[in-house]
């Protein structure tokens, strides 16, 4: 694969710090569907333009940068209180993953389940942030804290989609980093360790962002609506087809 | 036996599932639902042990193409009846305890996940599920510790739970990606077999596969089970509720005995391995013993108990006796479950009475007042070592005559020869109107413990390892080479028989500049171990500094 075919592709599978063009863009964008689809759609531009370039090896020096990278970013989202500055982080992180798969060639369509495996979590993060910010003008961890008192739905809404976003079994992150630890530590066992530090910090930064969130003693929190159930419906129905999918995804399960 | 099998792991599921669906219109129903819940389970699970006792040969019932697969083996049958055991005990003492606390039907909701996840776990049969329930009880029991969503605390200590645990987890997917990408089959039973084959086909950086994978899977069990330098968030989960703490501290901070012991067949491949899971659980033993010893508040003792026992159960796994470290964390299970259930009743009684009596034991214990009269020392001596070999070394040629072949069985022998002897050592300090009889009773109850002990194990031993071949090569991986054995044994009955001297002639011997001395070490001693080592503190920190690196990195990237 050419440099320039590279570069175009590490745009869309974040590697630092090429990662900071996303970011860039995804904090500009205002609006909550059109964020979704941004981070629907991010990865899957990266793994097309990987498929239309001419074939050739990724080197091993390109995985370790997005290894590397993915730690970083992983690492620089425990201190972040902001449900969408995090969610970008987590994006960047979550994507520069696919590379030690496709280094080891693993068949597009399988990355492409992985990707959106990581991202529809994602994506259903921003439309809960957007909740937030319309009752509290922010979705920040730490300013009122206590929604699982006042506004139950919400608070199980939130826990359940950063929890699919942290790769939490059965959800398909699980198993998209276990197939990736899998391809990694037979050649390159420290990068398979990253993998893994990168995986807890995600859980380090998404319980943050919980506790902040939902735990508390609420009585900051204004007398505001909660989700309506079709709205909670929406989210359980979206993460339980998540779960199903996920059962079935290649690379660990086939 | 499938549906069986099946239903064992799947019953909780389906309750927590009707809980969550109908909890709002149950009310109170919701937790009858729950109980009836584990109670069938409870029963579908003695059934399997039942079938398992009676000789039915080990299977595996396959859910999916490649993993999904649950195993009937006696250790898998035996961890089920322990847990639905003990959960059902925590769902009944559940139904009052939890009734005026917020979130009633999520609590018990939560309760039967975790149930159902340890059950899927003891029987996992391939690393993909072992993987996904050993991940998702940390998860649960963060929800869990962290029910009370007002208490900060609560989920600060919970979260500092769900963070080491999820330590442990990374070893275990690197034992699990090695295994795949050596075997190419998820499934446990396949693995094993073929590692019995041939155990050095395969190796990792030159060292042969199966002490990497044993090594990775010891370092899981040990966050799980709380051993030195990852004990630190056990004694601060008190902040949840009582139930939680008596299921955590009965059932979930036992896996990783439980864990060692599904991997036996990779350890009995090993050389190098147990030894060291021996030290670790050795340390754990001593310092959480000690740290027991020191805090003042019953739960946070219980607490470092907790880690303490786990220490002894690593420790008899390091020795290669991986049937008795079962048994441990069964009988341990047991009373920890009743201490924990027992602490909030006994915590308001003692409000209004402590209930000691101020009799020979309490004014030895309390108010540690020495024996004025004591009998010829010699004599006391003689009894003090030699009884406690006699009772052991019948005990155990009861179930073996060729026991002291193996260097563990000589550890245990050891360690219940140390026990003993301190016995009768703190009887011979005490101060009580009819000393024989003491003496008499205390010897006959260590006999009777051992005794027990030593039968049960024996027979646990048979159930879980069937195969004597395999018993002796799990006694063989622990062996560290006669010579360094043979110094170690006799360091270590060095140093505690100067222990016992010096604590006896510190008695005798009462100068006023000594006292100064060693009141100033007692203090010294006692600050460390009541500020925990300082361990707790330097995590704190660490963490904090992690933290503030994070932001400081993010600040000069420009948040992008």
């Amino acid at each position: 694969m050419g440099t320039p075919g590279l570069w175009s592709v590490a745009i869309f599978l974040p590697l630092f710090p090429l990662s900071v063009i996303f970011n860039a863009l995804f904090a500009r964008v205002g609006n909550a569907p059109m964020r979704a689809i941004i981070l629907l759609a991010w990865p899957q531009v990266g793994l097309v333009l990987f498929g239309i370039l001419p074939p050739g090896r990724v080197a091993g020096g390109v995985v370790a940068l997005a290894v590397l990278g993915s730690l970083l970013y992983a690492f620089r989202a425990i201190a972040l209180r902001d449900v969408d500055r995090w969610t970008g982080y987590i994006a960047t992180s979550a994507w520069a993953l696919l590379w030690p798969a496709l280094a080891h060639h693993a068949a597009i369509d399988t990355l492409r389940l992985y990707a959106l495996g990581f991202s529809v979590p994602l994506a259903l993060l921003v439309l809960v942030a957007d909740a937030l910010k319309r009752r509290f003008g922010a979705a920040y961890a730490g300013l009122y804290g206590g929604t699982v008192r006042m506004l139950p739905r919400l608070a199980g809404a939130t826990a359940l989609v950063v929890l699919a976003a942290v790769a939490v079994p059965l959800f398909p992150g699980f198993f998209a980093l276990v197939a990736v630890m899998v391809t990694t530590i037979p050649e390159q066992p420290w990068l398979a360790v990253c993998v893994g530090l990168t995986w807890l910090l995600w859980t380090w930064g998404g319980i943050r962002l919980l506790q902040g969130l939902i735990v508390g003693p609420g009585e900051a929190v204004a007398p505001v609506a909660d989700l309506s159930r079709v709205e909670f419906g929406f989210y359980v129905l979206t993460l339980a087809l998540l779960i199903a999918g996920a059962l079935r995804l290649p690379g660990v399960t086939a | 036996m499938k549906a069986l099998v099946v239903a064992v792991a799947a019953v909780p599921f389906a309750s927590a599932l009707l809980v969550q669906l109908f909890g709002a219109r149950l009310r109170r129903g919701a937790a009858r639902v729950s109980v009836g819940a584990v109670a069938l389970t409870f029963v579908l699970a003695a059934a399997t042990l039942a079938l398992a006792l009676d000789g039915h040969a080990p299977a595996q019932f396959a859910l999916a193409r490649q993993w999904g697969i649950l195993l009937f083996d006696p250790l898998s049958t035996l961890m089920a009846v322990v847990i639905s055991g003990i959960s059902l005990v925590v769902h009944v003492y559940s139904v009052r305890y939890m009734a005026e606390e917020p979130g009633y039907a999520r609590f018990f909701v939560l309760l039967d996940l975790m149930t159902g996840t340890l059950l899927v776990m003891v029987a996992a049969g391939d690393l993909i599920t072992l993987l996904a329930a050993w991940h998702l009880i940390g998860v649960l029991l963060y929800f869990l510790l962290g029910h009370d969503a007002r208490s900060r605390a609560a989920h600060r200590y919970a979260s500092w739970t769900l963070i080491t645990y999820r330590l442990g987890d990374l070893p275990l997917v690197l034992a699990a990606g090695l295994l795949y990408h050596a075997y190419g089959t998820w499934s446990l039973p396949k693995i094993f077999a073929a590692i019995g084959t041939d155990p050095r086909a395969h190796a990792v950086l030159g060292v042969p596969l199966p002490e990497v994978v044993a090594a990775l899977v010891a370092l899981a069990a040990f966050a799980r089970s709380a051993q030195f330098l990852l004990h630190t968030w056990l004694p601060y989960t008190m902040s949840g509720p009582t139930p939680v703490s008596a299921l955590m501290h009965a059932g979930i901070v036992n896996a990783g005995g439980f864990l060692i012991n599904r991997f036996a067949p990779v350890f009995v491949h090993t050389a190098d391995v147990l030894p060291g899971v021996f030290i670790v659980g050795l340390i754990t033993a001593l310092i959480g013993s000690s740290l027991m010893l020191t805090q003042n508040d019953i739960k946070k003792s219980l607490g470092y108990s907790t880690m303490g026992q786990m220490g002894f159960m690593i420790m008899e796994c390091g020795v290669g006796a991986f049937a008795l470290a079962i048994f441990h964390l069964i009988s341990h299970g047991l009373f920890k479950g009743t201490l924990f259930l027992g602490a909030g009743g006994v915590i308001h009684s003692a409000r209004e009475d402590d209930g000691v009596p101020k009799d020979d034991l309490y004014t030895f214990v309390v108010e540690k007042r020495p024996a004025n009269q004591r009998r010829p020392w010699i004599l006391m001596a003689a009894i003090t070592l030699a009884v406690p070999v006699v009772i052991l070394m019948a005990a155990h040629f009861l179930v073996s005559q060729d026991y002291f072949q193996e260097q563990g069985a000589i550890v245990l022998l050891f360690f219940g020869w140390i026990t003993g002897a301190q016995l009768i050592f703190a009887t011979y300090r005490m101060r009580a109107q009819n000393f024989w009889r003491l003496v008499v009773l205390s010897v006959f109850s260590f006999a009777i413990v051992i005794v027990g002990y030593t039968l049960i194990s024996h027979a646990f031993d048979l159930f879980l390892y069937p195969d004597a071949s395999f018993r002796r090569g799990l006694f063989a991986a622990a062996d560290i080479g006669a010579v360094r054995f043979d110094a170690l044994v006799g360091l270590v009955t060095v140093s505690i028989v100067a222990g016992w001297v010096f604590t006896y002639y510190s008695e005798q011997g009462r100068g006023r500049r000594r006292e100064v001395r060693a009141g100033r070490w007692w203090s010294t001693l006692y600050a460390l171990g009541s500020r925990e080592f300082f361990l707790t503190d330097l995590y704190t920190r660490l963490a904090r500094a992690l933290e503030a690196a994070a932001t400081r990195l993010n600040v000069w990237l420009r948040w992008v």
